[in-house]
């Protein structure tokens, strides 16, 4: 296979093609397959041998292939654009949705290669991305649109692995606001949830991020609950992924990972921020989140773990209660406890403000008298369970 | 009526033209702002765009077209002959107006297009003989002249594709001029001053400033940086792209103030930021104030829940204090959200508090709060950037 001729490879694609043999169409255009390391295919002009064994569309897909080849060495993704502009033909059948799938992965890692390899230079940041989802979402739109295909050999089973796609980029370049629509696609898909188990997999941990950016924590818990129990047991890698997202959502729900996990998995940079909030330890929590803050920003969770903070506040004045053995806490109290951890600048003006949060939170039932400085809690349960708030 | 004679009548109405409302036509225009650098891209594909040679502020051609068709804005004629039939022009007060573009219009004449140079003595004009000259007036009037004649001098360096220090240069002063603009203005109607096509125009320059300074030394870096952060407070996406910027940013006394002030207001605490915002400076506070607002509404929120009990009262003067408002309006604040006011205390009670219908609340300047931080420095100093 490896260093077959032009001539025996173009006749493997024309009878994958006669036969509507999708995925091994799709293994001959995918670089994932070894003949694109042969040297005999990579041509610089391949069309004429093309148009010679193939009809249109399919000798100019090829040809692109086969130019892309050619312009691998130099990451010169440009042309595996023209691959995609043949799949409108395909008016009733959907055999070819591996091929599509293919080429659109290898046009992502493509866009994404030529980005690096732009950034060296100069040229604007996302620019690459930003073509190659263009090209995405006009396959998108054909996949979407097909209404008139029966359910079986309708296209819009590309449309989910096609949405990956664009995620994976969209998040890349920071435009999470072009997800919202691809979203509603789905949810309003009789599909969602007949497709393969992989791509539901990867949908969900992207919505879930989404969710999470947006602060919606019940329904991002749900998403990358789902996303991690459903991932392949082999894929260790993107479980850790999973949990890099999951498990700060969990802990502002109130569920602290055990240590065994984080181990599992890797993860011990949470180690001292689950410590620190479970046992309402604000200095050690800043500590933490300095230690590992260049890790935490690079997954874009640091500002998540920093609402952790409301939660912090909420064990360590727990604590103060739970020393002071009595309904009536005198702010003083408080005021004391965070300046032992040390929280800069605080005054009794701020106690009171981060207690009426707590107690607006649900995490604090009470309230607090000014006039005799005091906070006066409930005698039943004063500081419910964390997963019983919110 | 045409988006031309509103100038003749010297009406202050914004020229987005007619049919289209408020915000929506300001996004439709960034849009349409972006296309445009995308045709430009496609009608030269090469790295240089056209290169000015207008030495003036306004082409030949366009003030004797506008002299002819009386369009020229009342702050261009030349004195003693604005009741000629047909005033002239003051060459020296007279600025290329924006233009929308159009299929079949070409914009990229070089001699309708103004240098860098030319970009940059235009800015200052603006500045010093309109933004914040004494006698022209209202300011209303001023502002929409200057913002008009800003976004073309916006428009020619994206045709020309300007980069470099006197594109920062411009834009620096452009951002600095519209959140001088959004405070100054805050309490004016909405048909003299929208803020939303401000806030528009005000976050397109602030990115392509921010994008300018991706690469290279800039003096500026840190202010902007922080502005950025203050005027965006409560967004995630601004509060990303600071925690990416590097550690010696990061670290100067005024991006770690205005990051402490994202901090508190993530941590929901608004006694914080209401603090913190004491120690702004002038254009600082210019660039928080929209916020100013809805964190009081947050604290009002806040202690009615935390604070609800019928027996306990607050001291009014106390509240007034934390809010940053003095007593009179503090008092309207609190009735206004449902917060009972008894003399010199109010009650709070979670189930009175109510959340005014937006709109009801007109936002006002506060002189305190950032009035007062301008001290002895002028509006002129402050927009270019040496207060």
């Amino acid at each position: 296979m490896a260093h077959i001729t032009i001539n025996q490879y173009l006749q493997q694609v024309l009878e994958a093609i006669e036969t509507r043999d999708g995925s091994f169409c799709a293994e001959l255009m995918s670089f994932k397959h070894p003949h694109v390391a042969n040297p005999r295919l990579q041509l610089s002009s391949p069309e004429e041998k093309c148009q010679q064994v193939l009809e249109p569309p399919y000798d100019e897909m090829v040809a692109a292939h086969l130019r892309c080849t050619y312009a691998v060495s130099n990451h010169d993704f440009v042309e595996a654009y023209r691959c995609q502009t043949a799949f409108q033909a395909h008016k009733e059948e959907n055999w070819a949705l591996p091929v599509m799938f293919a080429v659109a992965l290898d046009l992502r890692i493509f866009a994404n290669n030529a980005e690096q390899q732009l950034q060296k230079g100069k040229g604007k940041l996302g620019d690459m991305l930003e073509k190659a989802a263009e090209q995405l979402m006009s396959c998108f739109r054909v996949c979407a649109s097909d209404n008139r295909a029966g359910i079986d050999d309708s296209k819009k089973w590309g449309m989910l692995f096609l949405i990956n796609q664009l995620f994976k980029i969209y998040f890349k370049i920071n435009k999470l606001h072009l997800c919202k629509p691809l979203i509603r696609a789905i949810d309003s898909s009789n599909l969602k949830d007949d497709y393969s188990m992989a791509q539901r997999v990867t949908y969900k941990y992207y919505v879930g991020r989404k969710a999470m950016f947006d602060s919606d924590f019940k329904p991002a818990e749900e998403y990358l609950s789902f996303a991690f129990h459903h991932c392949h047991r082999s894929c260790q890698r993107n479980k850790r992924l999973v949990l890099i997202y999951l498990l700060p959502v969990k802990m502002l729900l109130g569920h602290m990972p055990t240590p065994q996990l984080l181990r599992k998995y890797d993860l011990l940079q949470f180690a001292d921020v689950t410590k620190a909030v479970s046992e309402g330890n604000l200095l050690l929590l800043n500590e933490a989140l300095a230690k590992h803050e260049t890790f935490f920003i690079r997954c874009g969770i640091f500002l998540i773990l920093e609402k952790l903070k409301i939660i912090t506040y909420r064990n360590l004045f727990k604590k103060v209660y739970q020393l002071l053995k009595t309904h009536q806490l005198p702010l003083d109290a408080f005021l004391v406890s965070l300046k032992m951890m040390q929280v800069e600048e605080v005054d009794i003006d701020e106690v009171q403000c981060i207690l009426a949060n707590l107690i607006y939170m649900g995490h604090i039932k009470g309230y607090i008298s000014h006039q005799h400085q005091k906070l006066v809690v409930s005698k039943q349960n004063p500081f419910p369970p964390l997963s019983s708030v919110s | 009526m045409s988006r031309k004679a509103n100038y003749r009548t010297g009406s202050h109405s914004r020229k987005r033209g007619g049919g289209r409302g408020g915000g929506g036509g300001g996004r439709a225009e960034c849009r349409e702002w972006r296309q445009e650098q995308h045709e430009e891209e496609q009608i030269r594909p090469e790295e240089s765009g056209p290169r000015g040679t207008c030495m003036s502020m306004c082409p030949i051609r366009e003030v004797r077209e506008r002299e002819a068709q009386r369009l020229l804005h009342r702050f261009e004629i030349l004195p003693g002959t604005e009741s000629d039939r047909l005033p002239r022009a003051d060459p020296s007060r007279t600025v290329k107006e924006y233009s929308r573009p159009a299929a079949g219009k070409d914009s990229t004449r070089p001699c309708d297009l103004r240098p860098p140079s030319v970009l940059l003595k235009t800015m200052c004009f603006l500045i010093d003989d309109i933004a914040t000259s004494p006698t022209l007036q209202p300011w209303t009037e001023g502002y929409d002249f200057v913002f008009d004649r800003l976004r073309c001098v916006r428009q020619d360096m994206v045709i020309q594709r300007v980069s470099g220090a006197e594109c920062v240069a411009v834009l620096e002063r452009t951002v600095r001029f519209l959140l001088y603009a959004s405070y100054r203005l805050c309490e004016e109607p909405l048909r003299l001053y929208d803020p939303r096509i401000n806030d528009t125009h005000l976050q397109e320059s602030l990115s392509w400033l921010l994008d300018c300074y991706s690469s290279g030394e800039h003096r500026h870096l840190e202010e902007f940086q922080a502005l950025s952060l203050l005027y965006n407070l409560g967004s995630s996406r601004a509060l990303r792209c600071a925690l990416e910027l590097p550690e010696r940013v990061r670290d100067s006394p005024k991006v770690r103030l205005a990051l402490a002030v994202n901090r508190a207001h993530l941590e929901r605490n608004p006694v914080r930021v209401l603090r913190l915002a004491r120690g702004l400076d002038f254009l600082q506070s210019c660039a928080l104030h929209r916020h100013l607002g809805a964190c009081r509404q947050d604290l009002l929120l806040l202690y009615s829940h935390g604070h609800s009990s019928r027996n306990c009262r607050f001291p009014l003067q106390c509240l007034a204090g934390i809010l940053a408002l003095e007593e009179a309006p503090a008092a309207r604040l609190c009735r206004a959200h449902g917060v009972a006011v008894n003399g010199d205390y109010v009650v709070f009670s979670k189930a009175s508090y109510v959340e005014p219908p937006p709109g009801d609340l007109q936002s006002t300047r506060s002189p305190e709060m950032v009035d007062s931080k301008r001290g002895n420095s002028t509006v002129s100093e402050v927009i270019h950037g040496c207060a």
